[in-house]
């Protein structure tokens, strides 16, 4: 039987983005202004970052995630697959999370098929390959991808990557968007038919309706919390019921910022700042650059002005200038001692059915060894008290050779 | 050279623009009073049809205008005046280019098509979808943009626009060219080509790629000049096409 999944989930952020960023510039993504970046601070903070994960694989996490942002001042990882490659090597107990790769994005997408199995391979077979769509402003401006064939584009390449991995002979493929003669990828994944499949995604209808019909995980990373994610989170579990699916909680994996400390109130003196670095300076994005027309198909758009997620939506728009109460009592932050974190957790996670937990234990401008410490007081103190949630539950959607 | 004008001809083909079709245009009202009967194809997602899926590339979408062009031209097939703007500039170049025997002449006011990386213009999709229209007119934005498929309900009116702009974006991402500039010595017919002169979208230097004569500029005018300007607009396509003369 299963225990819950707990992963050590990193954004790798900027950490030096002005005071005055937001007055300054339009935006955190896209066009943001290339000077800001110190070359010598963006080398460290890699560094840095990459010995934070290793150090949760230290501390017990059951998993390290990474993700893809293109143009991004709080994602430094444009190739996720780069920074997964060193995580493999260097760990040996968690699954590495790889929540890139936006798949429509590359031509052909079996480059990617081919990356995750050399991942694979180097991992000893604790990968997770993750198919997000991507956002607006990664796929439709920084990397200039059609929204209106977006969708169509990426699930295609999904189907192309998963008969790469799981065709044993060379075979032809003649989609709409790629034709290749001769499709025959070497090496292939360690994991066999291949490494579970996992799907970051927003809420829009057509992606539950995905992960239902192929037995795929769905990821919600939404950076709101919790309160903002139950909305999504329930369409998901309403609609695997609508389709007859059973309701295991590893079907779903939630993202959550989280901060501990030896008390409530070392807690909050530790994670104000760089909470609200990142909620008020790193999520500064021109609004022109969230809805490019076709991104959100019709069923989402009718779903969107029918239903509360319309609410949702607007409640995003009005994230600016948060101070740090409001995001803790929004469930952006989950902060506290370890008694405090380890039950508000058990709390979301069995409310929402979530058996797999991302953990953003490093966010914004956060010191190294306030991050170091954040994730040793999970690994130790939070973790172990959250683990039985849903042991009854098979989890079908962790590699096989992962911890 | 001045054009000869086809005296034969009574009909107007005419592309309406990133807009889509909210009705005649004043100018293109102008020519049906003219005497002209003037024909719009059903073009891809310009109604804010439910269920409308994009092309997946520039030959599907000149597949789908020659299919609505065929089914509102119907029997008669004789060559026609073809009056293009904007992205209805872009489908009509290519319907002279490739399908030549359709077109007695070209009338062009600001087609997407051909984009200038020194002169880029505004990104139409770098703001939010409200405040859009307002870049593509100079004078306003006529009422008639704002008020379709009203009579839906405000959902249903408000999902009607962003299929309406599902259509138009996905035909142009991501800068709106489609090479047209590698094939426009194609096009024999005889052909006019107006520019707004404060088109915001297409800046006026990109007019000097897309004709070897100095295009016609409509002062005062944006994107979609025809609407800024009906009178200028329809005063120059009239004195090209030239009056009607039945058969």
């Amino acid at each position: 039987m299963g225990a819950m999944k707990l992963c050590a989930f990193h954004l790798m952020p900027y950490p030096d983005l002005p005071d005055d960023f937001n007055t300054k510039h339009r935006s955190v993504w896209v066009d943001i202004d290339s000077k800001l970046f110190d070359p010598a601070v963006v080398a460290r903070s890699y560094h840095e970052y990459i010995n934070q994960l290793v150090y949760a694989d230290e501390c017990g996490f059951d998993g390290i995630c990474v993700n893809e942002h293109h143009s991004n001042g709080y994602g430094l990882m444009p190739s996720p697959n780069l920074i997964a490659s060193v995580l493999a090597h260097r760990t040996s107990q968690a699954a590495i999370v790889i929540l890139g790769n936006s798949v429509a994005l590359y031509d052909p997408p079996v480059r990617v098929a081919e990356e995750m199995a050399m991942l694979d391979l180097l991992s000893g077979g604790r990968v997770v390959s993750g198919f997000p769509c991507g956002t607006t402003m990664d796929t439709a401006y920084a990397y200039s991808a059609n929204p209106g064939t977006l969708r169509a584009k990426y699930h295609e390449a999904i189907e192309l990557i998963v008969k790469a991995w799981t065709t044993p002979e060379p075979f032809s493929f003649n989609g709409r968007f790629t034709q290749m003669r001769n499709v025959n990828i070497v090496p292939r994944p360690l994991q066999q038919p291949h490494p579970p499949i996992w799907i970051p995604g927003g809420g829009s209808v057509e992606t539950w309706d995905f992960c239902a019909d192929n037995d795929y995980v769905y990821a919600a990373l939404s950076y709101y919390g919790h309160l903002m994610a139950r909305e999504t989170v329930d369409g998901y579990w309403r609609r695997l019921e609508a389709t007859g699916k059973d309701d295991n909680p590893y079907r779903l994996a939630f993202m959550q910022f989280v901060g501990v400390a030896d008390t409530d109130a070392e807690a909050y003196r530790l994670y104000k700042e760089p909470a609200e670095y990142f909620f008020n300076r790193s999520l500064h994005v021109h609004s022109g650059y969230t809805d490019p027309p076709g991104y959100v198909t019709e069923a989402s758009v009718r779903a969107r002005y029918k239903s509360q997620v319309r609410a949702v939506a607007r409640a995003k728009q009005a994230k600016h200038d948060l101070n740090f109460d409001e995001m803790v009592e929004k469930g952006y932050v989950v902060i506290g001692s370890p008694d405090t974190v380890r039950e508000t957790l058990a709390h979301i996670a069995t409310e929402m059915r979530c058996g797999q937990l991302l953990t953003m234990l490093h966010f914004g401008n956060m010191r190294d060894d306030v991050a170091r410490n954040n994730i040793r007081l999970f690994g130790d103190k939070v973790a172990p008290g959250l683990r039985n949630i849903f042991s009854d539950y098979d989890n079908r959607w962790w590699p096989s050779n992962a911890a | 050279m001045p054009h000869e004008p086809a005296h034969s001809r009574t009909r107007v083909l005419y592309l309406p623009g990133i807009g889509g079709h909210p009705g005649l245009s004043p100018a293109m009202e102008q020519v049906a009073a003219a005497g002209y009967e003037v024909v719009v194809p059903d073009l891809p997602g310009f109604d804010g049809r439910s269920g409308f899926q994009p092309p997946d590339d520039h030959l599907g979408w000149l597949t789908a205008t020659w299919d609505a062009i065929d089914e509102v031209l119907g029997a008669d097939t004789a060559a026609c005046h073809v009056v293009g703007a904007s992205v209805g500039g872009m489908l009509a170049a290519d319907l002279a280019v490739f399908r030549p025997e359709l077109v007695a002449s070209l009338t062009l006011i600001d087609p997407f098509g051909i984009f200038s990386e020194s002169n880029p213009g505004f990104d139409l999709y770098a703001v939010v979808s409200g405040q859009r229209l307002r870049h593509l007119f100079a004078k306003g934005v006529p009422e008639v943009f704002t008020t379709r498929f009203d009579e839906r309900g405000p959902d249903e009116a408000r999902i009607a626009r962003y299929l309406t702009e599902i259509a138009m974006a996905s035909m142009l991402w991501p800068l709106g060219d489609r090479r047209l500039a590698d094939r426009i010595h194609r096009i024999r017919c005889p052909r006019l080509t107006l520019w707004g002169e404060l088109d915001e979208v297409l800046p006026l230097a990109v007019a000097r790629r897309w004709s070897d004569d100095h295009p016609v500029v409509v002062s005062g005018a944006g994107h979609l000049a025809e609407w800024d300007a009906p009178d200028e607009i329809a005063g120059a396509l009239l004195a090209f096409i030239g009056p009607v003369v039945s058969a």
